[in-house]
């Protein structure tokens, strides 16, 4: 495992460079994140922060740099196979099995690891985090909130037991409560081991639940830096909308 | 607690009681017309069934599986068919073949599992293919195999229809088919990997971002599907005792095909309902090609009205 500054790194990318045809999404794109972390990528729509979140999960292929997973390179790498080595990906919009019911959303995810007794051990613990999923264990998954349908959609990744987990907007067309709640749960997740990167378009939420965030301007990262760190500056708002420096 | 495991046997154990009382009714009123409908139609409802057990859960079109049925109908006449004169129907058999009498149960279970093995191997490649190009390759498969068995004359009698196969199925015999494909179909379908692969259906990224499989989870469905899909009932059925290529691919069969792929796609119930509806209005087109009493008189419509059923194919 390299190490990036002083701490382990569980997840490399180097150099990296997305294109949509002749289009660059992404651009000269490094950075590492350590094991155990909580990373937000903040920036606006359309700077390549998404785009970032489908490389690392192997739904898209770089055209240039390098993404290392846990000491492994990942390039050319299936998504199912990404999943197994520890990664898991909740993408934007959700994306639940609508016509299923919660429990067969669940049941899916659940045959990546391990025997029946360690799967429902997992299962069980899931749904302590989320005990509405168990209330609504028989609903269709496309009658549910926006709110429990991110619930799902998370539940359903963690299932993959995860190393890290990359979770493309969460807040996106959620009431404030439901936002609290899902950060809040991040927070447990985080306390259990798992690595989080989570892109995310709120700078305050960023700098309340996370410990390091990468901001993001025409698919490159144009700052980074500890959550306290960050605080203290006043020229975020500059930063955000694409008018600051990168120090 | 009971009512939970009653839900669990529905709908499958719903639509065999429903197709019981059909054929008990069939048989009390002691039509030998009715009877041969119900057994046509329970024999393309086997096909319908084992179709959608891939179509109906992958949501990939496949016109291909006539080739498990061909590949099938052929391994059984192998096994089953004029064991005196085999050798001048298909000299070119290997010798333990060639004389042998294999019952009819196990020929056709043997046949089956060749089918379901060739459908492993042609789905090791196919399966990974995208839905529509999958559904190409599928065709294309079967006009590679038809080709080969219509011109491999040393082995399946080239053109010629194979004939002197034992004829065996009755009303109870597609009954019991029925309904065991019927309850392997269900059983697929709220298992683990039925739940997967109709995930894939509705969201493939999301599905292998869940870590799914996909091309896996395809051909455990595609050849379960294969084993199931028994076409040579059909030939046993319409054309007692003989099967050959030039029966594989009958216009008729369109419609049920079509039927698997349009109203299989989402139930159970839809593929046995549709296979029902297209062989009843088939065999009342029969029956009014062969004339029907009405009032006084004798309704009679000309020879080939029978094909208007394709027009359900478009439905």
């Amino acid at each position: 495992m390299h190490i990036w500054g002083l701490r382990e790194m569980l997840l490399e990318v180097e150099g990296l460079e997305i294109r949509y045809g002749r289009v660059p999404a992404v651009r000269d794109l490094t950075f590492g994140i350590a094991e155990g972390e909580f990373v937000c990528f903040v920036g606006p729509n359309g700077v390549g922060k998404s785009t970032t979140t489908l490389a690392v999960a192997g739904v898209v292929q770089p055209a240039k740099g390098s993404i290392r997973f846990d000491g492994h390179p990942l390039a050319g790498t299936l998504i199912e196979t990404i999943v197994s080595k520890g990664i898991a990906l909740v993408p934007e919009g959700r994306r639940i099995f609508g016509r299923m019911s919660v429990r067969e959303n669940l049941v899916v995810a659940s045959g990546v690891r391990g025997g029946l007794g360690r799967k429902r051990a997992v299962l069980d613990r899931i749904l302590e985090l989320f005990p509405i999923l168990r209330q609504r264990f028989e609903s269709p998954a496309g009658f549910l909130s926006g709110g429990e349908q991110q619930q799902l959609a998370i539940a359903r990744a963690l299932l993959t037991e995860p190393k890290l987990l990359v979770v493309d907007e969460p807040s996106l067309g959620l009431a404030p409560k439901y936002v609290e709640l899902v950060y809040e749960t991040f927070s447990r997740i985080r306390s259990e081991g798992v690595t989080l990167l989570i892109v995310e378009q709120s700078v305050r939420r960023a700098l309340k639940y996370a410990d390091r965030i990468c901001f993001m301007q025409s698919g490159r990262i144009v700052l980074e830096g500890n959550t306290p760190d960050l605080a203290q500056r006043t020229d975020l708002e500059l930063v955000y909308f694409g008018e600051g420096k990168r120090d | 607690m009971i009512s939970q495991s009653l839900k669990l046997l529905f709908p499958g154990l719903g639509l065999i009681a429903i197709l019981v009382f059909a054929a008990v009714v069939v048989l009390f009123i002691g039509s030998g017309e009715l009877e041969g409908i119900l057994t046509e139609a329970l024999i393309y409802m086997i096909m319908v069934i084992a179709l959608s057990i891939f179509v109906g859960n992958s949501g990939v079109i496949s016109f291909g599986h006539v080739t498990f049925a061909l590949v099938g109908a052929y391994a059984s006449a192998w096994q089953t068919c004029c064991s005196s004169i085999r050798g001048v129907f298909m000299p070119g058999l290997p010798e333990f073949i060639l004389h042998a009498d294999v019952p009819v149960v196990l020929a056709v279970l043997t046949a089956a599992l060749i089918a379901a093995v060739v459908a492993v191997l042609a789905g090791l490649i196919i399966m990974r293919l995208s839905s529509v190009a999958a559904s190409i390759a599928l065709l294309s498969l079967l006009f590679v195999f038809k080709t080969i068995y219509e011109n491999w004359g040393s082995l399946t009698a080239g053109q010629s229809s194979v004939v002197g196969l034992p004829v065996y199925v009755n009303l109870w015999v597609a009954l019991i088919w029925v309904a065991l494909t019927i309850t392997v179909a269900q059983t697929y379908m709220r298992s683990a990997h039925g739940l997967r692969l109709r995930a894939a259906r509705e969201d493939e990224v999301a599905a292998r971002a869940a870590g799914i499989v996909v091309w896996r989870e395809r051909l455990i469905a595609f050849v379960i599907s294969a084993f199931f899909f028994r076409y040579r009932w059909r030939f046993v059925r319409a054309f007692p005792g003989n099967t050959g290529c030039k029966h594989v691919l009958a216009q008729h069969d369109f419609p049920h095909v079509g039927n698997a792929c349009r109203w299989g796609l989402r139930s159970l119930t839809g593929a046995v309902i549709g296979a029902l509806a297209v062989a009843s209005i088939r065999g009342v087109l029969r029956a009014f090609e062969q004339g029907v009493q009405i009032g006084g008189g004798r309704c009679r419509s000309h020879r080939g009205c029978r094909r208007l059923h394709l027009l359900s194919f478009f439905y």
